[in-house]
């Protein structure tokens, strides 16, 4: 019965020549190279992956979407984003299992109360759902959550963004690699780009250990790879440090978590997937490293510190642990450009632990980008001049630093 | 121990006592000759690639110097300056 399954996407031999080459084969390249198919009927794409599609942070990441950011230039990236998922499950034909199951970001000082308060204020003149909950209503929702005094950091508040929630992240790679697939985009998965050549200040080719690909156009979306990308073929050094972010499951509990629990004093997060596990994460270890080590120093953190706020956890066994690459930047948002270092080369990298819920949105301001050669108003304020103007974002709350000199 | 570096004063020690200070990037660029491209360059820009950097520590939780280093950052193993691989 197995043999009656069709393969997703095709394997296909590498052309001599393509209209867009895309490094990376990862959730930001294969949604750029499905809306260049899907809107602007640019289907002659390939998509180089070093290793297979989704092996980087696209199959790493905790799953979790939400659009509750600090700044007004993220913000709206981020709801579009939200959005898309039931629209993206329609048209691919394929269930990408958004559970939209709310996220409740717990507070635990008056300073933290302060920070969400303008937190929540902002989301909402945008129109994007996100309130303010004293203890006793993050109770009422979180049934499972400690209130009381005894937490070494007492619960003062939260923050609760009922858009929010779960999205398969495997679906979304086998599902936009299906509907690449569908509209011609070639993937080349088990392929290196080597080398990028350009002609009379535009970029004009791309060397691959499967031969050259003459292209006019050159995505760099390699994420936690792509600032190396950058500096090794691209001539183009860039503001990011990319450090190993650890996550780990428990076995499977009865149902007890119906929302995404975060704390940003704890430093974790907590959700419960359709199986029962307990998704839990968010350390990074403040050093510059490509290992995806992960560490028992990490892991009895989390213990401590998930079982804090949420002592029902206590006796539960961790089953896996995983790292993947964070490619952070001073202000914790992405870079996001065209015509760096030459014309018709693009760049969408530096998302930290933000690439899974933009991505597909990314990828479609991304393909007009590409397409007219005009940036989109949305993706300007991402723009990498702003680190030469002194225009950094506001994107971090300052409660930790990962910036490459930390 | 998952990290260990080498501190010139207390030796081998578990990388948690440090605190990582960038990439070495040479000399602080003269002010009389400063562009906003070099200062940025100088501030914000890391090389960012798989392998071997030179690169400053502080021994934070202990002795209190500021050091370089090379390590290979696909491995998080300090390399001998010696090495051929260590190039700044």
């Amino acid at each position: 019965m197995f043999g009656l399954h069709k393969r997703l996407w095709a394997a296909r031999p590498v052309k001599s020549s393509y209209d867009a080459v895309i490094i990376g084969g990862g959730l930001h390249g294969l949604a750029t190279a499905y809306f260049l198919a899907r809107d602007h009927n640019i289907t002659n794409v390939a998509v180089i992956e070093k290793r297979f599609i989704g092996f980087g942070g696209s199959g790493r990441n905790t799953a979790i979407v939400r659009a509750n950011q600090r700044t007004q230039e993220n913000l709206p990236l981020y709801k579009e984003a939200l959005d898309l998922w039931p629209e993206l499950t329609r048209e691919l034909d394929f269930n990408l299992m958004f559970h939209n199951c709310g996220n409740l970001n717990l507070a635990h000082s008056e300073a933290a109360l302060k920070a969400m308060r303008l937190q929540v204020a902002s989301a909402q003149f945008l129109g994007i759902d996100s309130r303010l909950l004293d203890p006793k209503e993050c109770k009422e929702v979180v049934p499972a959550l400690d209130i009381s005094g005894r937490p070494r950091y007492p619960i003062t508040g939260g923050m609760y963004h009922p858009p929010g929630g779960i999205v398969r992240h495997d679906a979304v790679v086998w599902g936009l690699a299906k509907g690449c697939s569908r509209r011609g985009v070639h993937i080349h998965q088990g392929t290196e780009v080597t080398g990028i050549g350009f002609e009379k200040g535009k970029v004009a080719w791309v060397d691959t250990d499967r031969g050259k690909i003459r292209t006019p156009r050159v995505l760099n979306a390699a994420g936690g790879y792509s600032a190396g990308i950058a500096s090794r073929l691209m001539g183009l050094r860039l503001p990011i440090s990319v450090l190993t972010i650890q996550a780990m499951v428990t076995q499977p509990l009865k149902p007890l978590l119906h929302h995404v629990v975060s704390s940003g004093a704890y430093h974790c997060y907590a959700n419960q997937t359709l199986k029962g596990e307990i998704v839990t994460g968010a350390h990074m270890d403040p050093w510059p490293n490509f290992t995806t080590q992960t560490t028992a120093a990490y892991i009895k953190h989390q213990a401590e510190f998930v079982t804090e706020f949420l002592p029902c956890l206590k006796g539960a066994k961790f089953m896996r642990i995983w790292g993947g690459l964070a490619d952070m930047t001073p202000d914790m948002a992405p870079i996001i450009d065209g015509h760096v270092p030459a014309e018709g080369c693009f760049l969408d990298c530096g998302w930290g632990y933000f690439g899974f819920k933009s991505s597909t949105v990314t990828g479609r301001y991304m393909a007009r980008y590409m397409a007219t050669g005009e940036c989109p108003e949305i993706l300007q304020p991402f723009a990498l001049k702003r680190f030469q103007e002194h225009r950094l974002m506001g994107e971090t709350a300052a409660l930790v630093d990962y910036s490459a000199n930390n | 121990m998952a990290f260990t570096i080498t501190c010139p004063i207390c030796g081998p020690r578990s990388g948690y006592e440090f605190r990582y200070g960038g990439q070495d990037k040479g000399p602080r660029p003269d002010p009389a000759e400063m562009t906003p491209e070099t200062w940025c360059d100088y501030v914000h820009m890391t090389d960012s690639c798989p392998g071997v950097q030179k690169e400053w520590w502080y021994h934070r939780a202990g002795c209190g110097i500021w050091f370089t280093i090379y390590r290979d950052t696909t491995t998080n193993l300090e390399v001998s300056p010696d090495s051929p691989e260590a190039v700044a």
